[in-house]
C-alpha cells in the first residue's frame, strides 16, 4: 500500500510540481489549437507562436520560483 | 525508413533523461546493499523491474491503436509539462535559488534510515531493505517508462527510445559497480538542465505536429528548439545570479 501511495505521489510530482507552469503550458497549447481551428493563426506561423508561448511560460515560472 | 536525423535525437534524449533517473535509483539500491548486503537489494530491484516489464507489456500494445496525431499531441503536452518543470527547476538551481540535489546526501539518508532498523530481527530488516530497493527502482523506473513512451511517440521510434534508455541503465550500472559508490560525480543539475531543454523542445515539436502544423526544416527543427530553450534557461540562470549578487 505504501509503495502504491509513493508511486501515485511520484506520478503526481512529475506533473503537478508547479501547477501554474502546467496550466500555462496547457493554455499555450489550447490557445494555439483554438487559433488554428478558428483560422486566427496560420499553420506556418503556429510553431513560432507556440515556441514563444513556451518561452513566456518558462520565464514567468522561473520568476515565480525565484520570488518564493 | 528511419534516418539518423530522426533516431539520433531520440536515442540521445532517452539516454540522457533516463540516466538521471537511473542514477537516483542506483544510489538507493547501493545504500541498501551496503547496509543489508547485495541479496535483498538485488531481489528488490529485480522484483521492481519485473513489475515494470509486466506493466509495459500489458499497456504498450494499446498505443498502436491510438491515432498518430492524437498520440503526438497527448505526448507533446506530456513532454512539454514534464520538460518545462525540469528546466525551470534546473534554472532555479543553477541560479542559486534552490539547493543542488546531492546524491551523496541521498545515499547517507537512506543508509541512516536502514541502519535505524538494523536492530530489528534479521528477516524483517532484509524485507525492509528489499522493499526500499523495490520502491526506488519502481518509482524511478516509472519515470523512465514515461520518458521512453513520450520520446518514442512516433511510429518506429519506440525502439530507438528504448535502446537509449537501456544504454543509460547499462552505463550507469557499469560505472556504479566499477566505482562502488554513489554517482555524485555526475553533475546532475547540468544533466537535468540539458534534459529539460530537450524534453521541452520535443514537446513543442510534437504539439505542433499533433495539431497538424508542419515545422520549417522538418525534424531538424527539434535541434533549433532545444538550443533556443537551453539558451533561454542559461540567460535566466545568469540573470538570477546577477540579481542575487546585486541584492547581497
Amino acid at each position: 500500500m505504501e509503495v502504491l501511495r509513493a508511486l501515485a505521489a511520484t506520478i503526481a510530482k512529475m506533473f503537478a510540481t508547479d501547477l501554474w507552469l502546467t496550466a500555462t503550458a496547457l493554455a499555450a497549447v489550447g490557445l494555439c489549437a483554438a487559433g488554428l481551428r478558428g483560422h486566427f493563426i496560420a499553420p506556418a506561423v503556429l510553431p513560432f507562436v507556440l515556441a514563444g508561448g513556451v518561452l513566456i511560460a518558462l520565464t514567468v515560472g522561473v520568476i515565480r520560483g525565484a520570488r518564493r | 525508413m528511419l534516418n539518423l536525423a530522426q533516431t539520433a535525437p531520440i536515442v540521445g534524449a532517452a539516454f540522457i533523461a533516463s540516466s538521471v533517473e537511473v542514477v537516483e535509483a542506483f544510489t538507493i539500491v547501493l545504500a541498501v546493499s551496503v547496509v543489508r548486503g547485495v541479496r535483498p537489494a538485488a531481489i528488490g530491484a529485480a522484483a521492481a523491474l519485473a513489475v515494470l516489464a509486466c506493466v509495459v507489456a500489458a499497456f504498450g500494445p494499446l498505443l498502436a491503436s491510438v491515432p498518430v496525431h492524437g498520440l503526438q499531441l497527448a505526448v507533446g503536452i506530456l513532454l512539454l509539462v514534464f520538460g518545462l518543470g525540469w528546466l525551470r527547476k534546473a534554472v532555479l538551481r543553477a541560479g542559486g535559488v534552490l539547493a543542488l540535489h546531492d546524491e551523496d546526501q541521498a545515499f547517507a539518508k537512506e543508509t541512516q534510515a536502514l541502519r535505524g532498523h538494523a536492530g530489528a530481527r534479521e528477516t524483517a530488516a532484509n524485507w525492509l531493505a528489499g522493499t526500499v530497493a523495490f520502491k526506488a527502482v519502481l518509482l524511478e523506473g516509472t519515470e523512465v517508462v514515461f520518458i521512453v513512451l513520450a520520446v518514442g511517440a512516433r511510429p518506429g521510434l519506440l525502439v530507438p527510445a528504448a535502446v537509449g534508455a537501456a544504454a543509460a541503465c547499462v552505463l550507469v550500472l557499469a560505472l556504479g559497480l566499477a566505482v562502488r559508490r554513489p554517482l555524485a560525480k555526475i553533475p546532475e543539475n547540468s544533466l537535468k538542465f540539458l534534459v529539460g531543454g530537450m524534453l521541452t523542445g520535443f514537446g513543442t515539436f510534437w504539439c505542433c505536429e499533433g495539431l497538424g502544423a508542419p515545422w520549417p526544416g522538418g525534424d531538424w527543427a527539434i535541434l533549433g528548439l532545444v538550443a533556443l530553450y537551453l539558451a533561454a534557461g542559461l540567460a535566466l540562470s545568469v540573470t538570477l545570479r546577477r540579481t542575487a549578487r546585486r541584492m547581497a
